[in-house]
C-alpha cells in the first residue's frame, strides 16, 4: 500500500481503528477524523538525511521565500539519519531498517493543549508498536518500551519561522523496526519490532499505522480543545490523557528523576499519578508529593 | 524605566510598612472552608525540592473533588474573607490575605523590580538560557551580556518539548537572574531583570542606598 495522506484516513476509518471509534457517535467520530486529517498532507521520503527536523525547517522556510506555507502534517521520512540525535544532543542511532520520520504541526492549540501534545505523540507510537501484538508501554512522558528496552522516541520542539515568525511544531519520532544492531551503549537500553517478533516488518507499512494513530490522537486532542472552550467536557469523552494512562506503566515505578536524568540524577521517588495537567506525581522518601511538569525518569525496577 | 528614583519616597514606603501582602484567590469555583484564622501564623513551601507544602489555607470543592490550597509564602494572615467559609465561591475571589515580613535581600529585590524592565515566564514550565546566552553568561557574567527585542533568549522546556522564547523587552542588559536552570517557574514570575546600559550606575545606586538604609 502506497503511503499517503488517503491511504492514512482510509486506514483510520477501516475497520481495524473500529476499536478507537467506538466510544463516539458517528458525528463526533468524524469530527476527530476532520481535526486530524492534516497528518499527512504532504510527504517526502528520502534514501538518507542529516536530521528529518532540520529537513522540515528548510521547508518552511523554503514555503515562505515563495510566499506561501508549510501545510500543517507535513511529513519528512529518510531510511536512515546521520547527524541524528535525542534531547540535550544524546546520539541517536538510527540506521537503515528503522523508521525515522518528522511530521510538522502549525500551533494552533491553546498552550493548555499543546501541553498534551507529547502525550499524544507517544500514545501514537505505542498503539502502532501494539498492532504487532507487542505489549509495549508509555514512559512518562512519551518513551515506548518493554521491559525497559526502548523501542521508540519522540523529540519535540516548537520552533518561530524566520521569515515570518509563525510558530510549528518539529516532532521527531524514531522506531526500531528491523536494526538489530545498537552500539555499545544502547546494546541493553534499546530493543526493535523485529527482534520481539521475531520478524520483519515492511518500514512503510508501520509508518501507515502509526500516521492513522497520529491522525486520531491529534484529532481527539483538537477534539477536547473544543469541547473544554464549550465548557462541555462530558464524561464519555476520553480525553487523551486517559488513552495515554492506559498505555503507561509508570505509576507505582520506582524512579529516578533529573531534567536530564542521565546527566544530573536529582532525587529518587515512587510514582503516584499523572495529574489531568500531564504532571508527574511522585511520592519522595519523606512521604511527601513532589509535581514535575518536565524532566525524565528512570526506571529502578525492571 | 525612569531616571528619576524617588528614593527617599520609595525607602519611606518600605521603612514604614516593611512587609509583602499576598492576596490568595479561588484558584477554581466551588464550596470554600478556611483552614486558618485571622492572625494566624503561616508557613511557606519547605524541604529541599520546596515539596513540602506550606501552611494548608484553604480548601476548595468543586464535583465532590477538594483540593487542598497551601501557602507559598510564610507570614501573618491579616486579612480572612470569614463570611465565605462554607460558601460557593467564583473562581479568582479573593479570600484572604498573608502579610509576608520582607528581608533585606527582598526589598531590595523588590525596589530593583520596580525599576527595573522584568520578562515573565510565558507558562509554568523549566527554563535554562539558550545556548549562545548561556555562553556569554559564562565567559563574561550576566551583566555584560546585552539583549533586544527578537533575540532567542531561554528554552522553556514542559513535558519534554523544548519551545525557543524570544525576549520582548526594552533592550538592555541582564541584570538580575531570577531562576535556576531546571527549575520550574510559575507563569508570570520574573525571569529575569534587564536594564538598559547607561542605567547601571543608578541601579548600584540604589542598592547602595537601600543596604546603607538597613544596616
Amino acid at each position: 500500500m502506497t503511503l499517503s495522506n488517503a491511504t492514512i484516513q482510509s486506514l483510520v476509518r477501516s475497520p481495524s481503528f473500529a476499536c478507537y471509534r467506538k466510544d463516539f457517535s458517528v458525528d463526533i467520530q468524524e469530527k476527530i477524523l476532520r481535526y486530524g486529517a492534516p497528518v499527512g498532507s504532504r510527504l517526502e521520503c528520502h534514501h538518507s538525511l542529516g536530521r528529518c527536523m532540520d529537513r522540515l525547517r528548510e521547508m518552511i522556510h523554503e514555503a515562505e521565500l515563495s510566499n506561501t506555507v508549510l501545510e500543517s502534517g507535513t511529513v519528512v521520512m529518510a531510511s536512515r539519519l546521520s547527524k541524528s540525535s535525542g534531547r540535550f544532543e544524546r546520539y541517536w542511532h538510527a540506521p537503515e531498517g528503522g523508521l525515522w520520520l518528522a511530521i510538522s504541526l502549525a500551533d494552533v492549540l491553546l498552550p493548555e493543549f499543546n501541553r498534551l501534545l507529547p502525550f499524544c505523540i507517544g500514545v501514537a507510537c505505542c498503539q502502532a508498536v501494539r498492532m504487532y501484538g507487542v505489549e509495549a508501554s508509555l514512559k512518562w512522558v512519551n518513551d515506548v518500551h518493554l521491559q525497559g528496552q526502548k523501542i521508540a522516541g519522540v523529540l519535540s520542539e516548537t520552533i518561530r519561522s524566520q521569515v515570518r515568525g509563525e510558530r510549528y511544531h518539529l516532532i521527531g519520532i524514531g522506531i526500531n523496526i528491523n536494526n538489530t544492531t545498537f552500539p555499545g551503549e544502547l546494546q541493553n537500553s534499546a530493543v526493535s519490532l523485529s527482534q520481539l517478533t521475531g520478524k520483519t516488518h515492511t518500514i512503510e507499512n508501520f509508518a501507515l499505522k502509526l500516521l492513522a494513530h497520529l491522525t486520531w490522537a491529534l484529532g481527539l486532542l483538537h477534539f477536547q480543545e473544543e469541547e473544554a472552550l464549550k465548557q462541555s467536557l462530558s464524561t464519555n469523552v476520553a480525553p487523551v490523557l486517559s488513552v495515554w494512562r492506559n498505555l503507561s506503566d509508570s505509576v507505582g515505578k520506582k524512579v529516578v528523576y533529573g531534567f536530564d536524568v542521565q546527566q544530573k540524577p536529582l532525587y529518587g521517588a515512587i510514582v503516584e499519578t499523572v495529574d489531568d495537567d500531564g504532571g508527574l506525581v511522585m511520592r519522595l522518601a519523606d512521604g511527601h508529593l513532589i509535581t514535575e511538569h518536565s524532566g525524565e525518569i528512570q526506571y529502578l525496577d525492571p | 524605566m525612569s531616571q528619576d528614583i524617588h528614593f527617599d519616597e520609595i525607602i519611606g514606603r518600605y521603612k514604614s510598612d516593611p512587609y509583602e501582602y499576598v492576596d490568595m484567590h479561588a484558584i477554581h469555583a466551588g464550596i470554600v472552608r478556611f483552614l486558618v484564622s485571622k492572625n494566624d501564623e503561616v508557613e511557606g513551601p519547605s524541604g529541599e525540592w520546596k515539596h513540602i507544602p506550606g501552611s494548608g489555607l484553604y480548601e476548595i470543592v468543586r464535583e465532590r473533588n477538594t483540593k487542598v490550597v497551601s501557602s507559598k509564602t510564610n507570614g501573618t494572615i491579616s486579612e480572612l474573607q470569614k463570611g465565605l467559609n462554607g460558601k460557593f465561591v467564583e473562581s479568582g475571589e479573593k479570600l484572604l490575605t498573608i502579610r509576608h515580613p520582607l528581608k533585606k535581600k527582598e526589598i531590595i529585590e523588590g525596589i530593583l523590580q520596580e525599576v527595573l524592565s522584568l520578562f515573565e515566564a510565558p507558562e509554568r514550565a523549566k527554563y535554562y538560557f539558550a545556548m549562545d546566552i548561556q555562553s556569554q553568561i559564562e565567559s563574561k557574567g550576566a551583566r555584560s551580556v546585552f539583549i533586544k527585542p527578537g533575540d532567542e533568549i531561554f528554552t522553556m522546556s514542559l513535558m519534554k518539548r523544548d519551545t525557543p522564547v524570544y525576549y520582548t523587552g526594552e533592550p538592555g542588559i541582564i541584570h538580575s537572574v531570577y531562576f535556576k536552570p531546571g527549575e520550574s517557574m510559575d507563569q508570570g514570575a520574573p525571569l529575569i531583570g534587564v536594564c538598559a546600559k547607561d542605567k547601571l550606575p543608578l541601579i548600584q545606586k540604589i542598592i547602595t542606598r537601600v543596604k546603607a538604609e538597613w544596616e
